[in-house]
């Protein structure tokens, strides 16, 4: 039996181009970006649960975060 | 004396709708339209118009288009994909409900795809006869929203919802923690509407938010279970590299270069998007016996499957998905192999024709009792061979509980919380953050998931393996009381975790129950359907603290659809 590994190498916000809108943060559907109210700018907090659905990454106004999948997927095998 | 107000925040509604996916809005609007009065609230784990599963890919929408002819369809899914263990009377009633949940889409501001002079686009779904497809722009929830919140729903986020309060058989609301903080809250309601979606064990990267939350919660609280055999759906997809496609099951080849639909489903008609069983177990034996790996070879003529559309949300997701393909996925030469993953729908809340589950004062739709309405009969749903029904049945559904569970609560009285049972509850809940506990819900998952997700165990089905996964599932039950929880974000992972090997055991169970084989419930040690003895659907339920399982008749004399005739 395989054993899953994450769906996701990294997480890469720009931080400099964000503009602390908060569309990302509700934009995902697992927890895996949080806020960081000092800074009012995101936080990749659990990007272990990130799946690329890629929902953030588009609808960031500023294009400033890139989501890097993790290919062979880690997909559980049924046989 | 003691007071709930000193275990959380409590907050009093009508009406609360536990989940903000597209059937927790569309129940709140519906609500709201029957009384502008009530005060309805969507508790959402996540955000309310970005979570749950209608905004991911998709964007089919099935129904009866102006030219069809309803009794043909009923005949062709009541025989082929429901296999006479549909409720036919809530099966028509749902077809002819679907042409207006797609005008309900329009007149809420969803983008609908339309053709250049402007009208819907309306295409025949390949799947089914006399069925029609359109098409929805991702970000449909959005709109949707803003009508709800312009209506006077209110919204809390972030808030996972783990179990129902009830005074003798009713239920009086519902408690669960903020994920970010902590914070208990207490929820007090007339009336109670489950809209948190199917069980999918986390295995497909699209489906990991649907853990059966409301399922576990509902059964826990005493409501009745039906079709819990029917949530083992498999799909196929491109196995190294996306989990994405679902792509047409008849180009599969074995490394001989053997198509595997002559193979095992010779001089079949149409059987839908969705790997049929028979094939499905073909493809693992195909493997077991040294001729995998499966590949997807169509011939160079097949074109898209759809043609492009106008919905540019839609349209920008596809594009940074092919961009992060071939920038890190694996380079065009190598040959994609064909993996076939538990897609997982378990569904299984009973319900009656307005969406009202045995217990008084709850409701449930969407994904939480697709099957257990019997609306698709003995198929994983959504979306059973009739793709395109998810968001549909989330809709029409929605559209009967909302102002059901309105009249209900305009009468109803809110009744009081225990406090002890209030207590317990809490207790209970923040249990996985104690210090000594040392079972990490990741590990939990894996485990659970070495259970469901083999076809040995969930498609392949006999007593003897059935026993062993429910052999299997009590060791990892044992472990369960030392999950551990190293903050709220995890604590939430460990109640998903409880949810889900409920979810299990209530297939399993129900599997080992079923002992004949129909739709997608297979079993090698009763491979035949047997009418004579299982046109009944399979009830569970809790009872002093342990599963019971009874059969109920399908009401086949009085439904139009009978078998051999
Ligand atoms: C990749 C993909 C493609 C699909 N394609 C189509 C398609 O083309 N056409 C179609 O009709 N259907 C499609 N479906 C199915 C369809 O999206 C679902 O059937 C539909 O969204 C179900 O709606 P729902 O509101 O019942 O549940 P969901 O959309 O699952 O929403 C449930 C909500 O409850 C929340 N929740 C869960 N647990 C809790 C808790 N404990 N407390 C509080 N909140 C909670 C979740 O966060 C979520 O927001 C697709 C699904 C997926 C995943
Ligand atoms: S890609 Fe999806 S799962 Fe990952 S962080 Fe963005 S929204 Fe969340
Ligand atoms: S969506 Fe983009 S701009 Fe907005 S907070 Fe997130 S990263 Fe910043």
């Amino acid at each position: 039996m395989n054993e899953p590994r994450n769906w996701v190498n990294k997480i890469e916000i720009d931080m400099d181009a964000c503009k602390g809108c908060k569309t990302c943060m509700n934009a995902c559907f697992a927890d895996v970006i949080r806020w960081n109210d000092a800074d009012n700018k995101p936080v990749v907090a659990y990007p272990e649960d990130c799946v690329w659905c890629l929902a953030c990454e588009v609808a960031c106004p500023t294009q400033c975060i890139e989501v890097i999948p993790n290919i062979p997927a880690p997909l559980r095998s049924s046989y | 004396m003691a007071d709930t107000k000193d275990l959380g925040e409590v907050v009093a509604t009508d009406i609360l709708i536990i989940g903000g996916g597209i059937g927790g809005l569309v129940t709140a609007i519906k609500a709201k339209e029957e009384n502008p009065n009530a005060d309805v609230l969507i508790v959402e784990k996540q955000t309310t118009g970005w979570a749950g599963k209608a905004t991911k890919i998709g964007g089919i929408l099935a129904f009866l288009g102006p030219d069809n002819n309803a009794d043909k369809f009923m005949d062709f899914q009541v025989r082929n994909s429901g296999f006479y263990l549909n409720d036919q009377d809530l099966l028509s009633k749902y077809v002819q409900s679907s042409y207006r949940a797609i005008e309900n889409f329009n007149e809420w501001g969803a983008k609908l795809a339309r053709t250049p002079d402007e009208n819907l686009v309306i295409i025949p779904a390949f799947w089914a006869p006399e069925w029609s497809l359109t098409f929805i722009d991702i970000d449909l929830m959005l709109p949707i929203r803003t009508r709800a919140r312009k209506m006077g729903v209110k919204f809390m986020d972030k808030i996972h919802v783990v179990d129902l309060v009830k005074q003798a058989n009713k239920i009086t609301g519902a408690v669960g923690f903020d994920i970010i903080n902590g914070n208990f809250h207490i929820f007090k309601a007339k009336a109670t509407v489950l809209a948190n979606g199917s069980c999918g064990y986390k295995v497909r990267r699209f489906w990991i938010a649907g853990t059966g939350d409301g399922i576990a919660a509902a059964y826990r609280a005493g409501a009745e279970m039906r079709n819990a055999e029917y949530g083992n759906l498999y799909g196929h997809t491109v196995w190294q590299d996306t989990d994405s496609g679902m792509v047409g099951h008849q180009f599969l080849v074995n490394s001989l270069g053997e198509n595997l639909t002559q193979k095992y489903l010779p001089n079949t008609g149409p059987t839908g998007v969705f790997l049929p069983v028979q094939l499905a177990i073909g493809l693992e034996k195909e493997v077991a016996e040294g001729r995998g790996p499966i590949y997807f070879e169509p011939p160079p003529s097949t074109g898209p499957g759809f043609p492009p559309m106008d919905l540019p949300k839609l349209n920008d997701w596809q594009r940074c998905t092919a961009e992060k393909e071939s920038k890190y996925g694996l380079p065009p030469t190598v040959k994609r192999e064909i993996g076939v993953p538990l897609h997982g729908e378990t569904s299984c809340i009973k319900v009656d024709h307005e969406m009202r589950t045995s217990l008084e004062g709850l409701w449930a739709i969407g994904d939480t009792s697709y099957a257990g309405s019997a609306v698709a009969g003995a198929v994983a749903s959504p979306p059973g061979v009739t793709p395109g029904s998810g968001i549909m049945y989330a809709v029409i559904s929605a559209g009967w509980a909302g102002p059901s569970a309105a009249r209900y609560a305009k009468e109803a009285s809110t009744s009081d919380i225990d406090y002890a049972e209030t207590k317990n509850l809490e207790e209970e809940i923040f249990s996985p953050m104690q210090s000594g506990n040392n079972f990490l819900p990741g590990d939990a998952i894996n485990t659970l998931q070495e259970v469901t997700a083999p076809i040995k165990y969930n498609l392949r089905r006999s007593r003897e393996r059935l026993n062993e996964a429910l052999i299997r599932l009590e060791e990892l039950k044992v472990k369960i009381p030392h999950l551990k929880a190293k903050d709220y974000h995890y604590l939430s992972k460990c109640h998903e975790v409880k949810s889900m090997v409920l979810c299990a055991e209530l297939t399993f169970r129900a599997a080992l129950m079923r002992e004949e084989s129909r739709g997608s419930h297979f079993r090698e040690d009763y491979p035949k359907r047997i009418d004579e003895n299982w046109l009944k659907w399979i009830i569970l339920k809790q009872d002093g603290g342990r599963m019971k399982l009874a059969t109920q008749s399908v009401p086949i004399d009085k439904y139009e659809i009978k078998p051999n005739d």
